[in-house]
């Protein structure tokens, strides 16, 4: 008869070795939202409308009722509003500082406004450091994969996987593997914005040495990535010093408070093809 | 019944963890309610349990994030599984090594995530070192509430219709 605890430790080795089986496959193949990741995705996003619902709901009772009464409906209209005021003027800017670039001059027709819309955050990190978030829109909004996410002052993130009619997850900019194709205002240097970092949390790769990067020059999108318009703010250089290899190293912090992130707008069209490529010329 | 309550636990857990996780989005203060519940079900129903809520709520958490699926699975069930076999050898009863224990799991599962995506990406990923003293201090304060309330909440349950019926019954 087998002892019940050499029992456990087969079971446990069993189900460990099925993790690594796992994970290799999807490391060997990532390709389209596995059947796992639907069915857990699909059933908890009801969940988590629910319990934002209720979640909002409570915090509601309180700022209504209790803490300021009447203030808190007011404050969430107008935030809305100047969330979707603070989009349009990131497009402008996008624009304006397009136009500083005698090649953006060439793509002026490309640069068209983009539709943009209004999703409530539900939930947050489903594991710790993921940097996920689910917000309130899904395919019947017309949201699909790889759509950028901005707020108040920059870039939040993209959507990943395949959305559901009234929920999408959205990777944040700071996440693990997420990256954004950059460019250094003054600079005018190229490069790639990378999150996962710890302190700071953005890199930005492949600019190099010759540049002269300076610590608070600002970074924006290029628009090479084929997410974000060129010109939109991702963060601005904390750090940038000579590199071992050929290109510096720049740190970035983002100039999105992810800690307040309440009302996103979702870039409902991908930029058009090559519209970023104004800045950034090779000295 | 151990089965529908190993799912249950892991259910709620991940719904609080998805509902609560949205104030703390971007901050230093992290929290794993899911590493957490398998630390209560290693405790209260063994290491056979743990090892299926760990493996459960790590693949749950795995897929909501859309990060590689089993990374979370595997670090959970093994921390599920060395709590289990803890508590089946010594007696973990008092709120101090309970927390004691939920703090050396949070270790354990965030050093083994951290491990697996070196290996994935070739390099070992950034780590905060004080981002994790903050997730297993937060851990270990849920443990403490959500141990101590198990515990308490079904003697308040029936403390409680006893009191009330009492008072309903007195004669103005």
């Amino acid at each position: 008869m087998i002892d019940i605890r050499r029992r456990t430790t087969y079971f446990f080795l069993l189900v460990s070795l099925g993790h690594v089986l796992l994970i290799s496959a999807q490391v060997q193949s990532k390709s389209g939202m596995p059947l796992l990741e639907a069915i857990a995705f699909g059933a908890f996003s009801g969940v988590q409308r629910a319990s934002a619902g209720f979640a909002d709901g409570v915090a509601s009772l309180w700022g209504r009722y209790i803490a300021v009464h009447g203030v808190v409906s007011e404050n969430v209209q107008l935030r809305a509003e100047i969330a979707q005021l603070q989009g349009q003027l990131q497009q402008k800017d996008a624009i304006a500082a397009q136009a500083h670039s005698l090649e953006a001059l060439l793509h002026l027709q490309q640069s068209v406004a983009q539709r943009t819309l209004a999703a409530r955050v539900i939930a947050g990190d489903p594991a710790p450091g993921s940097l996920v978030i689910t917000i309130d829109r899904g395919t019947d909004d017309g949201l699909r994969a790889d759509l950028g996410v901005i707020t108040l002052g920059g870039i939040v993130g993209r959507v990943i996987g395949q959305p559901l009619p009234h929920a999408a997850r959205v990777q944040l900019l700071t996440g693990r593997g997420a990256g954004v194709g950059a460019v250094l205002e003054q600079a005018n240097a190229v490069g790639t914005v990378q999150g996962g970092g710890d302190t700071p949390p953005l890199r930005m790769l492949y600019v190099p040495n010759s540049y002269d990067v300076k610590a608070g020059e600002r970074v924006l999108t290029s628009g090479q990535d084929g997410i974000f318009p060129a010109g939109f703010v991702i963060g601005s250089v904390t750090l940038a010093e000579r590199g071992s290899t050929m290109y510096r190293l720049i740190a970035v912090r983002p100039s999105v408070n992810f800690a307040h992130l309440d009302v996103v707008l979702v870039l409902l069209d991908a930029p058009p093809s090559g519209a970023g490529t104004a800045v950034g010329a090779e000295k | 019944m151990k089965a529908a309550g190993v799912v249950a636990a892991i259910a709620i857990a991940v719904a609080l963890q998805l509902t609560l996780a949205r104030f703390t989005v971007g901050s230093r203060w992290a929290f794993d309610l899911v590493l957490v519940s398998v630390v209560y079900v290693a405790l209260r129903w063994g290491p056979t349990a743990a090892v299926m809520g760990g493996s459960l709520g790590g693949l749950l958490q795995d897929a909501l994030a859309g990060s590689t699926i089993g990374v979370g699975g595997l670090a959970k069930t093994v921390a599920g599984f060395a709590t289990g076999v803890i508590g089946s050898q010594f007696i973990v009863t008092r709120p101090l090594p309970r927390m004691l224990l939920v703090a050396g799991a949070t270790v354990v599962a965030r050093l083994i995530v951290l491990g697996l995506f070196g290996v994935i990406d070739g390099h070992w990923p950034d780590v905060s070192w004080l981002a994790m003293l903050a997730e297993t201090l937060l851990n270990s304060l849920a443990a403490f509430v959500l141990f101590q309330g198990s515990e308490s909440l079904p003697g308040m349950l029936r403390r409680g219709p006893s009191r009330h019926s009492s008072f309903g019954k007195r004669k103005w």
